[in-house]
């Protein structure tokens, strides 16, 4: 991200197109693959799972972000896993607290935000390098982004795997949902031709 | 000395962090963690409710309760069942064990002497939708209810209103359906035998 | 009889019943990454059940004797990930000192370790599971990094012969790599149900 010049405004539209789009940690980058295939058998897992990561890369981002002065190089990674899984262990008790329903269908795979590559990708690109708004901005661009792709994701798994969306059922009572939607091999089949659809659109287009 | 100094040097923020992270995690889980233990009460009688009517309070059994499940010894909380002080209407329990994908969770409900189950409840389970998920529809669980604790036994098919040890499968999830028949009657059985010993129900014979 | 039984049984359930990449999702970025070629797969399928067999110990101990039943239950995430970077570093210093040969087969690998979910996924498990001895531990972490290293192998083994096929463009590389994981998934559903 270089400050070739370009007005802050500039930068601050480029980095959230990133996040959202032309950097999609998903999609582009390939990141984060274990929550974003075990949680989307539906989309309300999907969505809480999608919070739990903003909430952790924001703050992550933050604290890394006004720390980056003090770090030692060789103790960075260790202060990065630290710091994010603090966050994580916080967002895990308020998802205990107040959606214990989630919280329980969700099980490891929260703590296990920890090693999600995501946040400490970002941690090391951009919130050890710039200053707080860029790294907030990030945070949620890339955040969002995540979280809208493992959305786009369950909704054709939830749909396809047993006819709703959001427990609301939309198909038509003569629709026989594919129980293997649910399943592993769901969640592998969806998530390749999906990938191999945008590649398709974006290659087009290029 | 130089050491230590360089030592100090090199980690002070790391010391400093380590220490706020935890302050922060204290004071969360602080504030937080009255409000988690009540959702796991909750949920555990608020099923168990369902399953045994008339009931107002739900009182821990004291005693340690130790059975075998799936080779190795495990602590189960037995609650008893009161429509008033003093006065046993039922036992709950919770009872685990491994299903088709992973395990399953069950609260499961007893009559006040122990010997017909009054339901179950899933508490947990990560079974295929559609297929061994079913276990929680009704017409799967009112089988249990009346049947005998002790020996329960999986059949394909049969009559599955009368109250009796059989319990017809799901077809499509016969694992699954065996799996919670074994778990029900494995635990129920090894439950009430710990209960007799410690005394807190009748043997059967002098009643 | 009964423990060796139920060691068995628990080695082959974690192996292939609940074989951590295909059931659970779990080490799918480094399953992705370095499943190229079979010869690199084996040396990363080493490298994790080396890494897994300790830090699932480690944790396990660190589990039982510091943290259940105590107030300290909330810190479980830190302190199991610290272990995790730690058993890390330490192979990695341990290796370089004394198997140099080694570590340069290892090199690249061991870094990108710390980020496997499987290792702190697996670690996770065994505490959800309730297991409670320390054998039994050892043997499912061991038979975690065992199951993972075959599923890698058998990807790694699939994607050479996958050059030789025509692929359409689009698909080339992660997708197709997916799709072949969806596939294999489903062949390894076949074993759930096999162990009670």
């Amino acid at each position: 991200m270089a400050k070739t010049g370009k007005d802050k405004a500039g930068i601050y539209r480029q980095t959230l197109l990133d996040g959202l789009w032309r950097e999609n940690p998903v999609f582009r980058l390939l990141l984060g693959m274990c929550p974003t295939l075990a949680v989307t058998a539906a989309v309300r897992p999907a969505l809480t799972m999608g919070a739990c990561v903003i909430f952790v890369l924001l703050c992550s981002n933050i604290v890394i972000t006004l720390m980056r002065d003090l770090l030692k190089p060789h103790l960075r990674i260790l202060m990065f896993t630290l710091t994010i899984a603090t966050f994580v262990t916080i967002a895990d008790l308020f998802l205990k607290a107040f959606q214990p329903e989630m919280s329980e269908k969700l099980g490891p795979y929260v703590p296990l935000i920890i090693v999600n590559c995501i946040i400490i990708c970002r941690a090391e690109v951009c919130a050890s390098k710039n200053a707080i708004a860029v790294s907030v901005i990030d945070a949620l661009a890339m955040g969002v982004g995540f979280t809208v792709t493992l959305c786009v994701l369950a909704a054709v798994r939830e749909l396809l795997g047993s006819g709703t969306i959001l427990d609301a059922r939309v198909m038509p009572r003569a629709f026989v949902p594919w129980a293997a939607m649910g399943m592993p091999v769901g969640a592998f089949l969806t998530l390749g031709l999906l990938l191999g659809m945008v590649n398709y659109l974006t290659g087009r287009k290029a | 000395m130089f050491r230590l100094k360089h030592f100090l040097e090199q980690s002070w923020l790391l010391i400093v962090s380590s220490f706020l992270f935890g302050l922060l995690i204290a004071v969360t889980n602080a504030a937080l963690s009255p409000r988690i233990e009540q959702n796991r009460i909750n949920k555990l009688n608020d099923r168990a409710r369902a399953l045994l009517p008339g009931v107002e309070r739900f009182m821990p059994v004291e005693a340690e309760i130790v059975i075998k499940s799936g080779g190795r010894a495990e602590r189960i909380d037995v609650y008893k069942a009161e429509s008033k002080p003093g006065e046993c209407v039922g036992w709950t329990f919770s009872a685990s064990g491994p299903g088709f994908i992973d395990k399953i969770e069950l609260v499961v409900a007893v009559d006040g002497n122990f010997e017909k189950l009054a339901g179950f409840d899933v508490l947990a389970s990560s079974e295929t939708a559609r297929v061994g998920d079913q276990i929680k529809e009704p017409f799967f669980r009112e089988q249990f209810v009346g049947a005998p604790v002790g020996d329960l036994i999986a059949v394909r098919s049969g009559d599955t209103s009368a109250k009796d040890e059989k319990i017809v499968t799901i077809s499509g999830a016969t694992i699954t359906s065996e799996a919670v028949v074994e778990i029900i009657s494995s635990s129920a059985k090894q439950i009430k035998k710990e209960l007799q010993k410690k005394g807190l129900i009748g043997d059967g014979e002098n009643r | 009889m009964d423990t060796l039984q139920t060691l068995t049984v628990g080695f082959i359930a974690i192996v292939v019943v609940k074989n951590l990449v295909f059931t659970k999702f779990l080490g799918i970025c480094p399953y992705l990454g370095v499943s190229g070629r079979i010869d690199m797969a084996f040396g990363m399928g080493l490298a994790v059940t080396f890494v897994i067999t300790l830090s699932g110990t480690m944790t396990w101990l660190i589990d039982h004797l510091l943290l259940i039943g105590t107030p300290l239950e909330v810190t479980r995430y830190v302190c199991f990930i610290l272990v995790v970077a730690g058993a890390v570093q330490l192979v990695e210093m341990y290796l370089r000192k004394f198997f140099p040969s080694l570590y340069e087969s290892f090199g690249i690998f061991l870094p990108l370790i710390t980020t496997n979910c499987a290792i702190l996924g697996l670690c996770l498990f065994l505490n959800l599971w309730r297991v409670n001895s320390l054998l039994e531990a050892v043997v499912l972490s061991f038979g975690a990094g065992i199951g993972f290293t075959m599923a890698i192998c058998v990807m790694a083994g699939i994607r050479e012969n996958l050059k030789l096929a025509d692929v359409p463009a689009c698909l080339k590389g992660a997708p197709i790599t997916l799709i072949t994981a969806g596939i294999l998934a489903m062949a390894f559903m076949g074993f759930s149900g096999m162990i009670r």
